[in-house]
């Protein structure tokens, strides 16, 4: 096993460097048997790719703790599923599971049906596999999945119970999804400059590229937040982590990309900077492996600190080097196509402002990010940059960036007039306004939440009218029932309503951070048996506590009886969990949730008399942010959906070449 | 049952050392809004990578002790920024959890909002040539308001459908 393991690995590295070699051969000289030849590699490639992960998961699966991996992260008694999804809890393992990604991505690029016989198929395939060549590189040389410890332990170490959770099965394998996907988007975009291919093909079957890996990327950051939520017991879902704003700034730079590219199919325009957001996007994503790989920066994601952080730098540089140096290469040819508004407001000027924040969010998160080093740099004095930096300077621009979102739909592409304008935003406005003027007279005083909120009422009024109209217009011409027009007025124009119900998504998630952020409560009591604690409308009468075993970890709980304005809700466990392998115990929380707010209860500690310390918190509007994410999904998944109507494969117009 | 609930305790704080979970004889609220205010300015260097208001005094002693002092200023009628220099002069401001505003820390709240006013700035310098190239290509280019446009959209739809069954 071993040895097969192994040489999953370094037969891979050498399949990669091979397929890579032959299909630039295959390019320089226009062989296509060498491309095809270099093809097959892609399947070699992803083939050793693959048994790698069997191997690995058959090893986890069956406890074989002569391997250090499975003795570092599983441990005997660990439920099966935790065994087989230790494979990206550390280093060599979730580098794997990227390498696996990455090889699928590539071979479901150079056999697509939809890319068949296209001459831009052996470029991306070739820097596909340049990464492959340097992830393999990584696997078989820095950090190797399969190395034999000298004895055979009896035991495992164990997985981080905080891991052993099923948002954690599923949080990395989408956040690599989405990583890997931006790779895809570079690689398209590098081989259509090559090529001198100024033409709209590779921008649309890019943008498709892009909103999978966007969704992947969101997905990872939702179940991210989920999970830090119900597992950490600390009652928040984002915490500014130099490792969750490495994923964030792709992400905002990907949607920065979805948006300027509608420009540049409409007017032809920003090619260059659409362009340099695709190399950007795929330059963070390494950024931030090096970021947790390195061990530069304190971060609750320790992976264990590693020289690997310095390869990803060195990756990225030549990456960023030569994306760019392609990109000046041809600046001339993409230039060519000379930029004209029609006017200062208009569609088109409201997705340049959308970029402007996008970027500037992006740029603020790694500003902030990287500010200790460069404090330290200058001055020789590390500062912390955390959560109250990153949500005073987040905050303004992203709202902003809402009041664009809110804006945009009603804005006409080409144009809009003062008369067009105050037609379209008249009474949006004015229910907006009288809004903020109820939640005032309601009692909230907080500014940002009644302007949040209001920017978000506009919002959702601008959509609710975008929809109404098109479903007005469709029912003008066709005499369809309103349903059956919303529904044909979707599915045949796919991408702007997927679009829209994103930004609904974007909207709800909004709803919930504006609510949870600024009117939490939380309090913590130490009562005794038979007592009770109050919180708001909420009143909690602490009953019994006791001690139960399951497995090798010992609970200790508590029963609470929870009443709401003196209704009973029921009666909720509280827990904290002392592990048989793992020294530190952890909180499962009790949450009662609803629409309006959840009721997020702690056990924190006890004393022996039965006193016990609870520590309780009222978050409001989570459920909103978790059903924005679902929308989210399911906008993104409209978008890119192949449906009968529109969504056609765009027909290829570039360079001819004698090699595909 | 009650005594056996109680022995089991005993048994567990033994089997599991968790002595250090004992509450605290004076109850203070750690979770109140001004012990938030006070508390969540200092970055807790247990790394666990929270501030003080968060992190778990029942996993990290060094929180324990640093939240005990802050209670005890508070008691004395410091207010959050008065501890906040106090701290500040012990430890440097490393122990915040974010930097200060006023010297080269300053850049770190300044450098975004100034790279995003450059940046606007060259937006509508941008925009405003394409508006004049425009302008003297085409001088009266006919508008469109949106609502022509969705109507265009659909047509155009409804036309490539008809187009489609016939193809």
């Amino acid at each position: 096993m071993y040895l097969f393991a192994n040489a999953t690995i370094y037969i891979g590295f050498a399949v990669a460097i091979y397929s890579l070699l032959i299909m630039t051969l295959g390019i320089s000289s226009k062989n296509q048997k060498l491309v095809n030849s270099g093809k097959g590699g892609m399947i070699a490639l992803f083939i050793c790719a693959s048994f790698a992960m069997l191997s690995m998961f058959y090893l986890l699966a069956t406890s074989q703790f002569q391997y250090q991996y499975v003795s570092d992260y599983t441990s005997s008694e660990l439920p099966i599923i935790y065994k087989l999804t230790a494979l990206w809890a550390g280093n060599a393992g979730s580098l794997l599971l990227w390498t696996f990604f990455l090889t699928l991505y590539a071979l479901m690029i150079a056999f697509s049906r939809k890319m068949k016989g296209n001459p831009m198929v052996p470029y991306i395939s070739a820097i596909l596999l340049a990464n492959a060549v340097f992830f393999f590189f990584i696997l078989g040389f820095i950090a190797k999945p399969f190395v034999l410890l000298d004895h055979t332990p009896i035991e495992g170490k164990g997985l981080n119970p905080m891991l052993q959770n099923p948002g954690m099965i599923i949080h990395p394998v989408t956040l690599y999804l989405g990583y890997v996907g931006l790779a895809v988007p570079f690689a398209f975009a590098m081989s259509a400059l090559i090529l001198k291919n100024v033409d709209d093909f590779w921008i649309k079957m890019t943008r498709r590229w892009t909103i999978i890996a966007w969704l992947f990327l969101s997905l990872g950051n939702i179940f991210g937040g989920q999970w830090a939520y119900e597992e950490l017991g600390w009652g928040g879902y984002w915490a500014w982590d130099p490792v969750e704003n490495a994923s964030f700034m792709p992400w905002l730079t990907a949607t920065a990309f979805l948006h300027s590219v509608m420009i540049q199919e409409r007017k032809n325009m920003l090619k260059v900077w659409n362009i340099s957001l695709i190399i950007v996007s795929y330059a963070l994503t390494l950024f931030g492996t090096f970021l947790v790989r390195s061990g530069v920066l304190t971060s609750v994601h320790a992976f264990a600190n590693s020289n690997l952080g310095l390869y990803f730098l060195i990756f990225m540089a030549i990456a960023v080097i030569g994306g760019l140096y392609v990109l000046m290469s041809r600046y001339g040819l993409l230039k060519r196509s000379v930029g004209e508004f029609s006017s200062f407001v208009s569609k088109e000027s409201s997705f340049l402002i959308n970029n402007l924040l996008l970027v500037g969010a992006a740029f603020a998160v790694f500003w902030g990010t990287i500010f200790p080093l460069v404090s330290e740099a200058v001055r020789g004095t590390k500062v912390t940059v955390g959560m109250p930096f990153f949500n005073k300077v987040e905050a303004p621009i992203l709202l902003s960036m809402m009041f664009v979102m809110a804006v945009c739909p009603l804005l006409a592409w080409q144009r809009s007039t003062v008369k067009n304008l105050k037609k379209n935003f008249m009474i949006p406005a004015i229910l907006a306004l009288l809004g903020m003027a109820l939640m005032v007279v309601l009692g909230i005083q907080k500014a940002w939440a009644v302007i949040g909120y209001g920017v978000i009422i506009l919002l959702l009024i601008t959509h609710f009218l975008e929809f109404y109209r098109g479903i007005k217009a469709r029912r003008k011409m066709t005499k369809e029932q309103p349903l059956v027009a919303l529904y044909r007025l979707m599915i045949r124009n796919r991408r702007r309503y997927g679009g829209y119900i994103v930004h609904l998504g974007i909207a709800c998630i909004t709803m919930g951070i504006i609510g949870s952020q600024n009117f939490d409560m939380e309090t913590m009591k130490t009562v005794p048996l038979g007592g009770s604690i109050e919180l708001k409308d909420y009143r909690l009468n602490y009953d019994r506590l006791d001690q139960k075993k399951e497995g090798i970890n010992d609970i200790v709980y508590a029963d609470m009886t929870v009443f709401k304005n003196g209704k009973k809700l029921g009666s909720y466990q509280p827990e904290k969990v002392f592990y048989g392998n793992w020294d530190q115990p952890s909180s499962e929380v009790a949450i009662i949730s609803s629409w309006k707010e959840d009721l997020y209860i702690v056990l924190s500690a006890w004393e022996d008399d039965g006193k016990a310390t609870f520590v309780v918190k009222i978050n409001p509007m989570m459920n909103w942010l978790w059903f924005g994410s679902f929308l989210i999904v399911i906008g993104a998944l409209f978008a890119v959906w192949n449906g009968k109507y529109g969504n056609v494969t765009p027909r290829y117009t570039g360079v001819r070449k004698e090699v595909s | 049952m009650k005594k056996k609930i109680i022995f089991r305790l005993l048994l567990a704080a033994f089997i599991f050392q968790v002595s250090f979970f004992h509450v605290e004889a004076k109850e203070f609220d750690y979770k109140s809004a001004e012990f938030k205010a006070v508390a969540s300015q200092f970055a807790c260097t247990c790394g666990c990578g929270q501030d003080h208001f968060e992190c778990d005094s029942n996993t990290c002693s060094l929180t324990k002790d640093f939240k005990k002092d802050l209670v005890d200023m508070m008691n004395k009628g410091w207010d959050k920024d008065k501890i906040r220099k106090y701290y500040v002069n012990i430890y440097g401001e490393e122990i915040l959890t974010s930097p200060e505003k006023s010297g080269f820390s300053l850049t770190a709240w300044i450098l975004p909002f100034a790279v995003l006013a450059v940046a606007a700035a060259g937006i509508y310098f941008v925009i405003r040539k394409w508006v004049k190239r425009k302008r003297t290509d085409e001088p009266a280019a006919e508008h469109q308001n949106s609502e022509d446009e969705v109507e265009d959209e659909i047509l155009s739809s409804i036309i490539d459908e008809e187009r489609k069954k016939y193809l």
